[in-house]
């Protein structure tokens, strides 16, 4: 009796291992190219556009999994260790990037820290002027969501290029022309982004999540009030709750904004309290599975985020 | 900002409401999974909800929904714990362990293979007391309804299995059948209390208010009863000082069941100085 469970647990286990073995294997093409492992989506989409048929570019996060909780398999290791470049978007974002690079053995990889140089958002910027309270945002004090600002996500491709043009010389021209044409959709997409935020009812985006849009809010002039810190682990009080439920009434807004892929559960809620719609908008850290299967862009995604933005702070369209 | 405000407002509302209702709950099965050496069976069970939400959200099913997936799962992981302290020769703890370290892997394995999801797994698996809705309250009063009525239906054959299977064995009891209700209506509770306010709570009321009450408690009612007023009282005064002190509420619940538990360590150093040493 004893003996056949025990035998049934042992056959269920390894179908188990052997089926799911079989899902993961098949995604890999062996590529021809400049072997390009990036952390994040921003990073991914980049490369893949500065690359261009020169380039394999692999992403690490699978699709919906929080940068913060990640952890390599020993087939992503094996990538890192053939791969000609990593590119990473800054230390506090991927704080587990160093310790991956430490274990690896592979002396002609050239590490990328695309974050390098651009202008950092300290801690906070969110100010309750109605009553006084600090709010640590953790991380050391550094917002990690750089690419949310279009100035720096084009110096990040500035970065990530220059990364491209010294691990393969020969195709250095093409390269940098990628990289200028993305550039260039960059701007356009920061000069949409400023003429459409120009004229809305409202300057205050109110969102019910982690602090995640400090560079955005920063960059087109909003006064940007998220629920909680930089860090995802923090859970908020319910003093916070209750302040953020009042700015939204004494606004007058009709939305509430949330972050795509992450649970809406505390949005939702303080949106019924509130009585207001909520609003996705999207962080680009990762992508859900679907739309990776869609493979939708990264400008793609910034335009979504600013019909909504026109949508919630109610804007005149131009 | 005043605190009769905030207790205006209809989260914390529900979060007090259902609060209290799931620490009844707890507490009240806390008390013979305690006894029965299972105290940490919440935490292992809710490592196994882990795994199956991976498998539920593989399919696309998200939320309530994804309950069709890990509930029957879940509940089948707590007659195995159950099983393999039995058959296999394990004392509560190594069961659990197993279950638990399966759970876990399971949902790793899951989470890195499947392709991704579509959504972060773990921001879905664990709920936050302050966001609860009326619907929700509802399946809190209902859980606990049924936990208490099976509890009082089953009394005398729940106090028999709590001291000695064997002894409860021999004295005519269906002591797997009542084993079984046990685990299972705390998988249930489990399973749908996590949703609503995270596991660290969940698994904090089962074992504290039991482990207070049972430094006092000199009957067995009495420590059901002690337990779960400690529950609900820390509960309340969790909620309101977290309010005060504009601290998550989860872990100063947790904060102020333990030194409710400490207190009662105290005295019972004072009421029965000869019992402790």
């Amino acid at each position: 009796m004893k003996m056949r469970g025990a035998a049934v647990a042992f056959l269920i286990s390894c179908l188990l291992l052997v089926g799911l073995s079989g899902c993961s294997t098949k995604k890999e093409p062996a590529g021809t190219g400049l072997q390009v492992v990036t952390t994040l989506f921003p990073l991914y989409d980049f490369s893949r556009i500065i690359g261009g048929t020169h380039a394999q570019v692999t992403m690490l996060l699978p699709p919906g999994v929080e940068p913060h909780t990640f952890e390599p398999r020993p087939e992503d290791m094996i990538r890192i260790s053939r791969a000609a470049l990593f590119i990473y978007t800054n230390p506090f974002m991927e704080p587990w990037a160093e310790k991956i690079l430490s274990g690896i053995n592979n002396k002609a990889l050239r590490v990328v820290n695309a974050g390098e140089g651009v202008s950092y958002l300290s801690g906070s910027i969110d100010e309750d002027h109605d009553h006084d309270q600090h709010h640590d945002h953790g991380h050391g004090g550094m917002d990690p969501h750089i690419w949310l600002d279009f100035a720096n996500a084009a110096q990040m491709v500035d970065a990530i290029c220059n990364g491209f043009v010294a691990a393969d010389p020969a195709n250095g021209s093409e390269y940098r022309h990628n990289a200028q044409l993305l550039k260039g959709k960059l701007a356009a997409l920061d000069e949409r982004y400023r003429q459409g935020l120009s004229s809305c009812a409202t300057g205050k985006l109110l969102h019910g999540g982690h602090f995640t849009f400090g560079y955005l809010a920063r960059r087109y002039k909003l006064e940007y009030h998220a629920l909680s810190g930089l860090s995802s682990d923090s859970e908020p009080s319910a003093q916070r709750m209750a302040a953020l439920i009042r700015s939204v009434r004494a606004t007058g807004v009709k939305f509430l904004f949330a972050e795509e892929l992450l649970s809406p559960r505390l949005s939702e809620t303080l949106a019924g309290e509130a009585g207001v719609e909520l609003l996705m908008l999207h962080g680009a850290h990762n992508l859900s599975r679907d739309e990776m299967a869609r493979n939708i862009s990264f400008i793609e995604l910034m335009e979504r985020n600013l019909s909504q933005l026109q949508k919630g702070l109610q804007c005149q369209k131009k | 900002m005043n605190i009769l405000e905030i207790l205006s407002y209809g989260f914390i509302q529900r979060a007090l409401l259902a609060g209290t209702l799931i620490a009844l709950l707890c507490s009240v099965l806390g008390v013979f999974l305690v006894l029965r050496r299972l105290s940490l069976i919440g935490d292992g069970l809710a490592h196994v909800t882990f795994g199956s939400t991976a498998i539920a959200l593989a399919l696309k099913l998200y939320s309530a929904m994804s309950l069709l997936i890990s509930m029957p799962i879940v509940l089948l992981a707590s007659l195995g714990i159950l099983r393999l302290t039995k058959k296999g020769r394990l004392s509560g703890d190594t069961a659990i362990g197993l279950v638990s370290a399966l759970g876990i892997s399971a949902g790793i394995i899951l989470a890195s293979v499947g392709g991704g999801y579509n959504v972060d797994l773990l921001s879905y698996l664990f709920g936050n007391i302050l966001a609860i809705k009326g619907e929700e309250v509802v399946i809190a009063a209902l859980l606990c309804l049924g936990v208490l009525l099976l509890v009082t239906l089953y009394y005398h054959e729940l106090f028999a299995i709590s001291f000695s299977d064997e002894l409860a064995q021999v004295s005519g009891i269906r002591t797997s059948f009542i084993n079984s209700i046990l685990v299972l209506l705390t998988a249930l509770s489990v399973v749908l209390a996590m949703k609503l306010v995270g596991v660290m709570l969940i698994s904090a009321l089962l074992i504290v208010p039991a482990a207070g009450a049972l430094q006092l408690a000199r009957g067995f009612k009495v420590c059901i009863l002690l337990a779960a007023l400690q529950g609900c009282f820390s509960v309340v005064v969790g909620i309101i000082i977290s309010i005060i002190s504009n601290l998550p509420a989860s872990a100063s619940i947790v904060m102020i069941n333990l030194l409710v538990f400490a207190s009662a360590c105290l005295l019972r150093r004072v009421m029965y100085p000869k019992y402790s040493n």
